[in-house]
């Protein structure tokens, strides 16, 4: 198959030569929208067109004594057992444990040489004497200030460190930007598990809409074999810049190609030539919002969030386009939020679309939540 | 192919002599199982010349082992001493440095003799004589797999065999170049001949060691599990201060170490916790601390200061590295889950916890995974401790192996002390199988314990095969 990229007005360089990402193009936010027009984009954070680097990507300017480390530690731990299941209860947020595993992680992320991590919680250092110079990738004094915002502003850890773990690989993400979910991996096991029997779909175009840190279009961009090609898209002009960062991190240039717009909007040229279309697109029903745990509601973008009154206008709208937007024997699959949703959805896409798809079905996450949403265009 | 494979013979048989120092002595008992059934001859035309170009060395090694085999041409000096002959003159063994050549050989001979003790020499011989039999088959490489692994095993035999063989030889000829300075008056020979004696009787320690890693999966990787008995903050401080002690040891042993599952406890150390240890014959020095560990000192938790007792239970597990003899999981078997999972999950939570259990509902056997960042390698992790677990269940029902080696953290009894750390009144750890003691825990607890691992060894492997010899 042979492609064109021709619709390149909106997206940025395809190959982008710096570290840094900034944006050219300034088109004002309300025609990025996506198709429901009633909604408004409530970011809490002005949007920027360079992505900060994760921390574990920056170079060790710092540095402080064992004992200086080992002190912040103490108090990192001491904070997160104040918490106990204060947030569990209230909003299912973390809870001690998982807060501690976490001052693991920012500690890995923050110094140069991990090695000397396991020594920090021990009471016995019989070869440390706490004056050894430990090089950090940020200040003594920040790692205080970023360990607080994590539990008096339930800022997510993830934003904290600027990286999210998903699948094999390190995403970076920022305020702005969805982060992405544990549930959303599977999406890519399934789009393996097809690709695997079919030569067509192995290297064919894929498009990933509403890609945000650009998650699964690298999932994709990863399994798919020479010739396979995946668009990702996204409205917000933050995600355009995070996924490309992150698609030129993993050297996927390429093969992903990120693209700004709204849905269908970006990918008008390759209608009806797609082998397959996936999708997480917002699906909180807009009543729930004022009621998320803290870490999604208070910081996550809205954008990527509030599907609407029933949080089914962004996978009804995906559902109506995939038909013209695939191929015959494209593949889809959509994450939806959970049982009714998905049985809705299977239901329309199965006797209310005139049999345009065939073998649609509803998948489990591993809680066991009916989760996605599968088929094929016939 | 016919090409590939003569290279594989050639460089890989050789380079296998050398590399492989230990015998798998368990797959005398289960390999006949293990087997596959070799495919019927179609080709052997095709395979003929490959054996036909066999090099010579092998037929050698084969032919000189024929001849070790048979009591009558044990290898002798020159006036009929032979190794056997040597122990059964009961000469005295003096210190090191007294210049004795008869001190130095008996003690020599007597390793020797223990090597091949460790070894279970004859069965060895008989498995060896099997191996050559079905490398001799020329349909053998129909089935590359089970070609290879017979030859891998047959090279390992070689090897140990040649090894303390060619170790017998070198006793043998220094005897007779002592000896035979001396009718010459060749003091020059004679001291030389006195100091390659001692040099021997130095490697030949070592040597005895090296033998005790001969169990089938002792070269393997493994998983050590490291759980508190019952007494709060104190037992889950000990739980991790034994697996800090590991966690030390397998460092200074140039191990690799990842943690794979830990529940903190509330104020201080570990409810339970797994790790893996990545290198060469981990678990065949691991599988030594299986058991429970017992703590007497005054706890830093008790603010009477009083003396309390503790208890930490370990487990260890090898990981196979011959995917041929791993317990075949069927995907439909397993069930994958959330460790814990919370409301409505999606786009509405956002969390760290990513950690996955995964059910083999036949057996009932489950691994929880929860110190990865993805989900994705949570899964991937708590497969491979699901794997080697299962493996291990598969390993003691076919080949009732010694059960206390195979028994996972749940069967171990609490009343199955393996060892004492006193701290106060006195310092003291103590083996309770085999009576060996240090006076100093903090060396222990630093990760310190080859000298508990090598004298346990010792004891087990002594005591197993003095029937076998």
């Amino acid at each position: 198959m042979t492609l064109c990229f021709t619709r390149t007005i909106h997206s940025l360089p395809f190959k982008h030569p710096r570290l840094s990402l900034s944006n050219p193009s300034k088109r004002p936010i309300s025609s990025f929208l996506p198709h429901s027009s009633s909604q408004s984009p409530p970011l809490l954070h002005p949007i920027s067109p360079k992505p900060h680097l994760p921390l574990f990507l920056r170079p060790p300017t710092s540095s402080a004594t064992f004992s200086d480390l080992q002190k912040f530690h103490s108090w990192a731990k001491g904070l997160a057992f104040s918490v106990g299941s204060k947030f569990l209860d209230s909003d299912n947020g973390p809870d001690t444990d998982l807060l501690c595993r976490e001052i693991k992680w920012l500690l890995e992320d923050a110094v140069e040489h991990t090695s000397i991590l396991p020594h920090l919680g021990s009471s016995q250092n019989p070869n440390l004497t706490g004056s050894e110079l430990i090089r950090l990738k940020l200040d003594l004094d920040d790692l205080y200030s970023l360990w607080n915002q994590r539990i008096e502003e339930r800022r997510p850890f993830q934003y904290i460190v600027g990286c999210e773990h998903w699948r094999d690989f390190v995403l970076c993400v920022e305020e702005g930007v969805l982060i992405p979910r544990p549930e959303t991996e599977l999406i890519v096991d399934m789009v393996e598990e097809v690709v695997s029997k079919e030569k067509g779909l192995r290297n064919g175009l894929w498009a990933d809409l509403g890609t945000g840190s650009g998650a699964i279009g690298i999932g994709i961009g990863r399994i798919l074999e020479e010739g396979g090609r995946v668009i990702a898209t996204d409205v917000s002009e933050v995600a355009v810049s995070v996924a490309t960062f992150n698609v030129q991190r993993y050297g996927l240039q390429d093969k992903v190609q990120v693209r700004q717009g709204s849905w269908f909007e970006p990918i008008e040229d390759v209608m009806g030539k797609l082998a397959g279309l996936v999708s997480n697109p917002p699906y909180i029903p807009r009543d729930q919002i004022p009621r998320l745990q803290a870490e999604v509601g208070k910081h996550e973008p809205r954008l990527a969030l509030d599907g609407g009154d029933h949080g089914m206008d962004d996978l009804l709208h995906l559902c109506e386009g995939s038909s013209i937007a695939l191929g015959s024997g494209g593949f889809f699959a959509f994450e939806t939020n959970g049982d009714e949703q998905s049985e809705l959805l299977a239901d329309i896409m199965t006797s209310k679309s005139e049999n345009r798809f065939r073998d649609v079905k509803i998948k489990t996450d591993m809680a066991g939540i009916h989760r996605f949403v599968t088929g094929f265009r016939r | 192919m016919g090409l590939f494979l003569l290279k594989h013979w050639r460089t890989k048989m050789p380079s296998n002599l050398h590399r492989n120092p230990r015998i798998p002595f368990m797959s005398l008992l289960s390999s006949s199982s293990t087997a596959p059934s070799m495919p019927q001859t179609e080709s052997a035309v095709f395979h003929t010349p490959l054996f036909a170009k066999r090099p010579p060395f092998f037929l050698q090694f084969t032919r000189g082992f024929a001849a070790s085999s048979q009591p009558d041409l044990d290898p002798q000096t020159s006036d009929g001493l032979t190794v056997d002959g040597i122990v059964a003159r009961s000469w005295p063994i003096l210190d090191e440095g007294e210049s004795d050549w008869r001190s130095h050989a008996a003690s020599v001979a007597l390793s020797i003799q223990l090597m091949k003790r460790r070894l279970q020499w004859k069965k060895m011989a008989l498995r060896v004589e099997q191996l050559s039999a079905e490398l001799n088959k020329p349909d053998l490489w129909e089935d590359p797999v089970y070609a290879g692994k017979i030859s891998r095993e047959h090279g390992m035999y070689m090897g140990k065999m040649k090894e303390v063989n060619g170790f017998e030889q070198d006793l043998l000829e220094h005897i007779d170049m002592l000896k035979l300075a001396r009718e010459e008056n060749d003091t020059e020979l004679e001291s030389e001949s006195m100091k390659a004696l001692l040099r021997m009787r130095r490697i030949a320690k070592e040597k005895e060691l090296e033998a005790l890693l001969a169990g089938e999966h002792d070269s393997c990787s493994c998983f050590i599990e490291v759980q508190g008995g019952a007494g709060g903050t104190e037992s889950m401080d000990w739980a991790a201060m034994v697996m800090n002690m590991y966690k030390l040891w397998a460092q200074r042993r140039g191990f690799e170490v990842t943690t794979v599952d830990e529940m903190p406890g509330e104020i201080a150390g570990i409810k339970r916790a797994t790790i893996k240890v990545d290198g060469e014959y981990a678990y065949g020095y691991a599988k030594s601390e299986v058991g429970v560990h017992r703590l007497v000192r005054i706890s830093p938790f008790d603010s009477a200061k009083r003396r309390h007792t503790s208890f930490a239970a370990v487990a260890v597990i090898p990981i196979l590295g011959d995917s041929s003899s791993r317990f075949q999981i069927n995907e439909s078997d397993l069930r994958i889950e959330r460790f814990r999972s919370g409301g409505a999950g999606g786009q509405s939570v956002n969390t760290t916890d990513s950690a996955v259990r995964i059910v083999h509902i036949p057996t009932g056997v489950t691994a929880t995974c929860q110190n990865e960042r993805s989900q994705h390698q949570n899964k991937a992790m708590a497969m491979a401790v699901l794997q080697s677990r299962l493996d291990q269940l598969e390993m003691a029902r076919q080949a009732q192996m010694n059960a206390q080696h195979t028994q996972s953290l749940t069967d171990i009894s609490w009343g199955n002390q393996i060892r004492s750390y006193v701290l106060h009144p006195y310092a003291m750890v103590k083996d309770l199988r085999t009576r060996y003691e240090v006076s100093d825990p903090d060396s222990v607890l630093e990760g310190d314990i080859d000298g508990f691992i090598l004298s346990y060894l010792s004891s087990t492997v002594d005591k197993d095969e003095e029937t076998n010899i």
